[in-house]
């Protein structure tokens, strides 16, 4: 585990100021449960009842930093979440666009506005705030942006993980406060939303895979927002992809793609469709996949399709991301990075 | 200029009202609540009434004579009525600057709630709630 240096509020215990465990979704956790999580105290209509297999918790970690009111920034391996004396105020991912894509990309705001607002009241944390009462946006615009994005990106970030999870205590995020909701809330709404998924169509590969369309006839029905994605589908953008460079939340992307699979439409990139040079060093003299591999650039022995050229915009955020891991500082190298990077582009 | 909170307040003072939310139409997600529900869970009342928006806003037959314009993603319909025994509820797309899908959604008692009256201020709302 690396050890980064902390911000810890004033009064804390050092020796306290970084907890790491192995916070997977790992079903022999799921004794962490309260019990009234399973009680049926909110009517049975639509609730989403996880399904077999899935632990009814989705972050041990996190609901026990709930539950002792815990102020910092929870790192999983596909995002970040913030928290204010146990409530999630702000979380980021780089499967979805940040609040600044979101806020620019059809113009609510400049990208000069963002900026200047980032500049002026970043180092206080306050840049919300500052965006209302600067006028650039009104506070309803600013919430149900930025509450949209808070759910969105922690889906992401509460996906099923492999990696272990990281808390660090005392660091807040620049944003500042918004609209704050419970663990409890985020982690129902993540559960609810995997269930809308799998109802929509179960196969999960357009959530994550460079997508193509299958060639079937697209009528005159499809419903513009759902064209809006297929425009997008090139062979070799992926959902994450095709939602930055729309400034669409990543879950709205998701959806609409899995009613476009549901259709026969779009589907996942085929292995054996992708093309490209096969790497030299995985041909293993006296295995029995040599064989198989002399056959040609489809045979056994490639089952994943090469890697897909980033698109600049995935570049961007993965190198974000990357940032926020690496730093000891991860809001100010955020903002460093995602700049440079933007303005490379 | 009112957030969230402030707009639902809002709608509440309306006559009838019984309870009233944000609700993002992709999701199902409530943004916001407050008041009572009809199923006493205003999270479960979203996933339904977004289901009936999402349908409201893309099909056709919905959309005015000209076509359905959805220039800025937002969706051609401006609200839709609901009328039970007992209760109304009107649903008001809010138009945002940004890509969303969002509705405010208001629940009234029939016998004291004003039909008429609450379409136009919850319009108005969902007005204020973006723009100032």
């Amino acid at each position: 585990m690396t050890t980064v240096e902390a911000r810890p509020l004033p009064g804390r215990d050092r020796a306290d100021d970084e907890r790491a465990d192995g916070d997977t979704a790992d079903p022999d956790r799921t004794d962490h449960v309260p019990a009234d999580r399973t009680t049926p105290d909110r009517g049975p209509a639509n609730r989403a009842e996880p399904r077999p297999g899935i632990p009814p918790t989705l972050s041990p970690m996190l609901s026990r930093l709930a539950q002792e009111r815990a102020t910092g920034v929870l790192t999983r391996e596909r995002g970040v979440l913030y928290l204010v004396e146990g409530q999630v105020v702000h979380a980021e991912s780089p499967a979805t666009p940040g609040l600044d894509v979101l806020l620019t990309t059809r113009g609510a705001l400049g990208s000069d506005g963002w900026w200047e607002a980032v500049s002026e009241a970043g180092a206080d944390r306050r840049v919300g705030r500052f965006l209302v009462d600067s006028g650039r946006l009104t506070a309803g615009a600013l919430e149900l942006c930025h509450l949209g994005a808070l759910y969105d990106a922690a889906f992401f970030t509460l996906g099923p993980s492999s990696g272990p999870a990281r808390f660090r205590y005392g660091v807040a995020h620049w944003i500042g406060p918004v609209r704050p909701v419970s663990v409890d809330a985020v982690e129902r709404e993540t559960l609810r939303r995997r269930d809308l998924l799998h109802r929509i169509w179960p196969e999960p590969g357009t959530d994550t895979e460079p997508l193509v369309r299958t060639g079937r006839a697209v009528d005159a029905t499809l419903p513009p927002r759902q064209r809006t994605v297929l425009d997008q589908v090139d062979g070799e953008r992926t959902a994450s992809d095709i939602s930055l460079v729309l400034g669409r939340p990543g879950f709205h992307t998701l959806v609409d793609l899995r009613r476009l699979a549901a259709a026969g439409i779009v589907t996942t990139r085929s292995p054996t469709i992708a093309s490209g040079p096969i790497p030299t060093g995985s041909v293993e003299s006296g295995s029995i996949a040599s064989g198989l591999a002399e056959c040609g650039p489809d045979g056994a022995r490639t089952p994943e399709a090469p890697a897909t050229p980033l698109s600049p915009v995935s570049t961007v955020v993965a190198q974000a991301a990357e940032a926020a891991q690496a730093s000891a500082d991860p809001d100010v190298a955020l903002l460093r990075r995602l700049r440079d990077a933007l303005e490379a582009l | 200029m009112p957030g969230i909170d402030e707009c639902l307040l809002e709608a509440m003072r309306l006559p009838g009202a019984r309870g009233a939310s944000v609700v993002d139409w992709t999701s199902g997600l409530a943004l916001g609540t407050v008041g009572d529900s009809p199923n006493g869970d205003h999270e479960a009342t979203a996933a339904e009434a977004a289901e009936l928006a999402r349908l409201a806003a893309e099909h056709k037959a919905f959309a005015p004579e000209e076509g359905a314009d959805w220039s800025g993603g937002q969706p051609p319909v401006e609200d839709l009525i609901i009328c039970n025994k007992d209760s109304y509820h009107v649903l008001r797309f809010v138009r945002t600057t940004f890509d969303s899908s969002v509705f405010l959604h208001l629940w009234l008692g029939r016998s004291d709630g004003n039909l008429a009256l609450a379409r136009i201020r919850l319009g108005e709302m969902a007005e204020r709630l973006v723009v100032g």
